[in-house]
């Protein structure tokens, strides 16, 4: 996968030297879902992560007896997926595809070797797992304050 | 002496004074928000700018301001969007064909339409600040080649507290401006996005150097937005807010809405956002 292509509109990728992109490129495959598609499942291994290049991607929580509850949607350029970094490597939530969308998938294992050996590329990726986390988190803490119930 | 206090008077209850209007249509938009149309008793239009709001009077129960969320290129029909959340909108949401109610206005300076001309326009509305910024849409979409790209980017409780949800199907269906919608809590009803507004603008396409965006809704989404917008590189001169205080006179005489040095009745209620951001964050504003 070429990712100079979508290299602007990703946040993780904009950071990475050429010769760092030329390994993140070794790892990864694009992928195509359908509409309703699941892309990971809540509890399993998390050994892949994506960047969504066209189409979004819902995060869900899945209860018995009811339909899935999305939590948060994710559109083009963003990061699918933390808990590949993260001991114990277990997704959080499920993804599923909304609409047809296609993604970049990166061997998340390789990526966290390659971190483990080259620990200027362990910070940069840090950062920006980091700084989604945080973006994440101030979303969250906005939506939670339930802003639009008498306005 | 006596002939000047009496002239004062005499304006101040002029200014005061409602005009009689009757309810023509009747629409919900969700379950506790209407869409009123009215005209005057009168016969005489009401043009208004987009951004202006009017003093609404049901008789015997009280008056509040509510911003126009009508077509300002048919001033004939007077047109407002209220949410029941009082004793006085709980009166308006209750209103049927037929029903007279008095009306002041309209008032305040509304949303620099002009200013957008020949640049991008981002709209962002959350709850029920569509309505205020829905005459903003329709004024643009009737002059639709005098501006760039105008995107609309809307907020919402939950699917089913969306406003004008045909009409943003009728807007998106144009392609001629871009419209992305969001709720807080999804349902299973709904395929669209879940999160806040701010998630949205990534997916939108602007020019930051060249974009003017008005945004209305609650303060705080208000803030994370404008702050968004700046960190993109939209100059704060350009971004306007809709800011709602307790709004009694509209005539900048009783001083109940002032928010720092302005009355918003008279200087509001649609301020640059670097003229108002230092005084959002005074708890005591």
């Amino acid at each position: 996968m070429n990712l100079r292509s979508i290299r602007e509109s990703s946040e993780l990728l904009k950071r990475l030297s050429n010769t760092e992109l030329e390994f993140f490129e070794s790892v990864s495959r694009e992928i195509h879902l359908v509409d309703g598609a699941i892309l990971f499942e809540e509890g399993s291994v998390a050994d892949t992560f994506f960047i969504i290049v066209t189409g979004k991607v819902g995060l869900e929580l899945t209860t018995p007896g009811r339909a899935p509850m999305v939590i948060q949607t994710l559109g083009p350029g963003d990061l699918v997926g933390v808990s590949w970094f993260f001991t114990p490597h277990r997704w959080n939530w499920s993804a599923r595809a909304f609409g047809e969308t296609d993604l970049v998938a990166f061997d998340a294992i390789e990526v966290r070797h390659k971190c483990e050996a080259d620990r200027d590329l362990a910070l940069e990726v840090l950062g920006v797992v980091a700084e989604e986390v945080v973006r994440r988190l101030h979303r969250t803490r906005i939506q939670l304050l339930d802003l639009y119930r008498n306005t | 002496m006596a002939s000047v206090v009496g002239s004062i008077d005499s304006d101040c209850a002029e200014a005061m004074l409602p005009r009689p209007f009757r309810v023509t249509s009747q629409h919900a938009e969700t379950k506790d928000t209407v869409t009123l149309e009215l005209e005057p008793e009168d016969g005489e239009a009401v043009p208004f700018a987009p951004g202006q709001f009017t003093m609404f009077y049901v008789f015997g129960i009280g008056e509040v301001p509510l911003s126009i969320s009508g077509d300002p290129h048919h001033p004939e029909t007077l047109v407002h969007t209220v949410r029941s959340v009082g004793a006085v909108t709980a009166a308006i949401a209750g209103l049927r064909i037929g029903d007279r109610i008095g009306i002041r206005g309209p008032y305040g300076v509304g949303w620099p339409v002009e200013q957008a001309e020949g640049r991008d326009l981002v709209v962002a509305a959350g709850g029920i600040g569509l309505a205020p910024l829905r005459p903003v849409v329709l004024d643009v979409l009737a002059r639709r080649d005098r501006f760039g790209v105008v995107s609309i980017i809307y907020g919402s409780r939950s699917p089913v507290d969306l406003l004008f949800a045909e009409e943003l199907h009728s807007w998106r269906s144009r392609f001629d401006m871009e419209i992305e919608v969001t709720v807080d809590r999804s349902d299973e009803t709904w395929f669209g996005d879940v999160g806040v507004v701010t998630g949205l603008l990534p997916r939108i396409s602007f020019d930051p150097p060249r974009t003017v965006a008005m945004l209305c809704g609650p303060e705080i989404m208000m803030k994370v937005v404008a702050n968004e917008l700046a960190s993109r590189g939209v100059a704060p001169d350009r971004v306007h807010v809709s800011v709602e205080r307790n709004m009694k006179c509209a005539i900048g005489f009783c001083g109940h809405c002032q928010f720092g040095r302005d009355f918003l009745c008279r200087q509001g209620p649609v301020l640059p956002y670097a003229q108002v951001a230092d005084r959002l964050r005074v708890p005591e504003l």
